[in-house]
């Protein structure tokens, strides 16, 4: 009978899947994979390219388990970063500037994630507070912040968008996550 | 203007990850000796990190799994095969390093052990937007061992992503290797790009390095790959 993965933390996990354990990597999947697929869902807009992004970023996760530094953040954060780049990748390879937002459309595609665990009870908690420090920005700084993070829109294109000068939207991403981080960091917002 | 106050807005835009390529990477170098920006990019990252959790949360329909799994699973096997004991971390490449130190290798370098990756060689580091193709190199195949196959070298800036199709799965317990000659050499050089095709035969292949390339040639070796070619070019493009 094999070892019960599920009492290892994440860091420790990630030291299995770096030596090529698939039940390890399984499990770091069935941890992760919600997240994973909620943000390239949210920043691809259709779930076909959602679950293309969410393929390769954790292929690419298996294939290079080497790289992960737990010094330097969480598994959870060095996967939805891998995650982040591939869309903005996949977004910035588009020969049409194309980007649909899951807002915008496909709302019938949505399946609730549903709440297994106390863990995910506290995510749930998590992201009330996250939406909730972005609903409290002024809407010209949660505009910047959505466009470049969830759009893959780089700060001249969103300049150009938005008939602004560069220095500006610049300015407004910086203020409007200084105020995120100031928010999050106090727990001054009300989870949704 | 102070080189400081050139970029006294830029961390916001740096860790949303909202700079173009040229620009991230001059503010990679002011970071280096610019110890206010250094605090500010570190005050900014957590509010960046954050923002996945506003997404609305989904599960990732099942069959999805599968497919990741059954690869991971086959790549597992392969591993073992090899006798892989850790896979070593490859040296970093030097992007977005003071962003979130998550660059990730390309994946023939993350296997340099088991140095086997079936279905795909194409990995580049995502933390890199993708760069156009900039031109397309005929691929010379050796038709008699892959009949109806066909390949190109598509070259963009110093990197190249072979793409083919029709190819056969290499001989049992071997793997095909690219290999570099340099220009004003004869010598193949090997590298650490091994793969082998899909199952419906299709290859993509990242090569992380062309510029002095005279020659790209694909052979097949054993498991791990070779430091000299054991069998005449499989393949051969010249991408200069």
């Amino acid at each position: 009978m094999g070892r019960d993965l599920t009492v290892l933390a994440d860091e420790e996990v990630m030291q299995l899947v770096r030596r090529g354990d698939a039940r390890a990597f399984e499990l770091i999947y069935e941890r992760h994979s919600a997240a994973a697929f909620s943000l390239a869902y949210r920043m691809m807009g259709t779930r076909g390219a959602a679950e293309d992004v969410t393929q390769d970023a954790f292929l690419s996760m298996w294939r290079s388990g080497a790289r992960y530094d737990r010094a330097r953040g969480s598994v959870r954060t060095w996967i939805l970063g891998i995650v982040h780049h591939r869309a903005i990748d996949a977004l910035r390879r588009a020969t049409v500037h194309d980007k649909r937002r899951a807002g915008d459309e496909g709302i019938e595609e949505r399946f609730e994630a549903r709440e297994r665990t106390d863990v995910e009870a506290a995510r749930r908690e998590e992201a009330g507070a996250v939406r909730g420090a972005l609903r409290s920005l002024p809407s010209d700084q949660s505009q910047v912040i959505e466009l470049a993070y969830f759009g893959g829109f780089t700060h001249t294109e969103i300049a150009d968008m938005l008939d602004a000068p560069v220095g500006t939207v610049k300015g407004r991403m910086r203020l409007g996550l200084k105020k995120m981080r100031a928010q999050l960091g106090e727990g001054k917002v009300a989870p949704v | 203007m102070s080189e400081h106050e050139r970029w006294v807005d830029a961390a916001g835009a740096y860790v949303l990850e909202a700079m173009p390529e040229d620009e991230r990477e001059a503010f990679e170098r002011h970071l280096d000796g610019c110890a206010i920006c250094r605090e500010e990019v570190a005050e900014l990252l957590p509010a960046a990190h954050a923002l996945p959790m506003a997404s609305p949360q989904m599960m990732p329909p099942p069959e999805l799994k599968a497919r990741i799994m059954a690869e991971v699973e086959r790549e597992a096997a392969l591993l073992a095969q090899a006798g892989t004991a850790d896979r070593p971390a490859p040296e970093p490449r030097p992007r977005r390093r003071w962003l979130v130190g998550w660059r990730l290798a390309p994946v023939a370098a993350a296997l340099l052990v088991a140095g086997v990756l079936a279905g795909t060689a194409l990995d580049r580091d995502p933390s890199r937007p993708a760069e156009p193709v900039q031109r397309t190199v005929a691929v010379r195949v050796d038709l008699e061992r892959a009949p109806g196959g066909s390949a190109e070298l598509r070259v963009s800036g110093d990197e190249a992503t072979l793409v083919g199709t029709g190819m056969p799965a290499p001989p049992d317990g071997r793997i095909y290797q690219v290999w570099i000659m340099p220009k004003g050499s004869n010598t193949p050089e090997p590298t650490d790009v091994l793969f082998a095709p899909r199952r419906d035969g299709s290859i993509v292949a990242a090569i992380p390095d062309v510029r002095d390339a005279k020659m790209v040639l694909v052979t097949d070796e054993p498991l791990g790959g070779s430091d000299e070619p054991s069998r005449t070019p499989f393949m051969t493009a010249s991408p200069s």
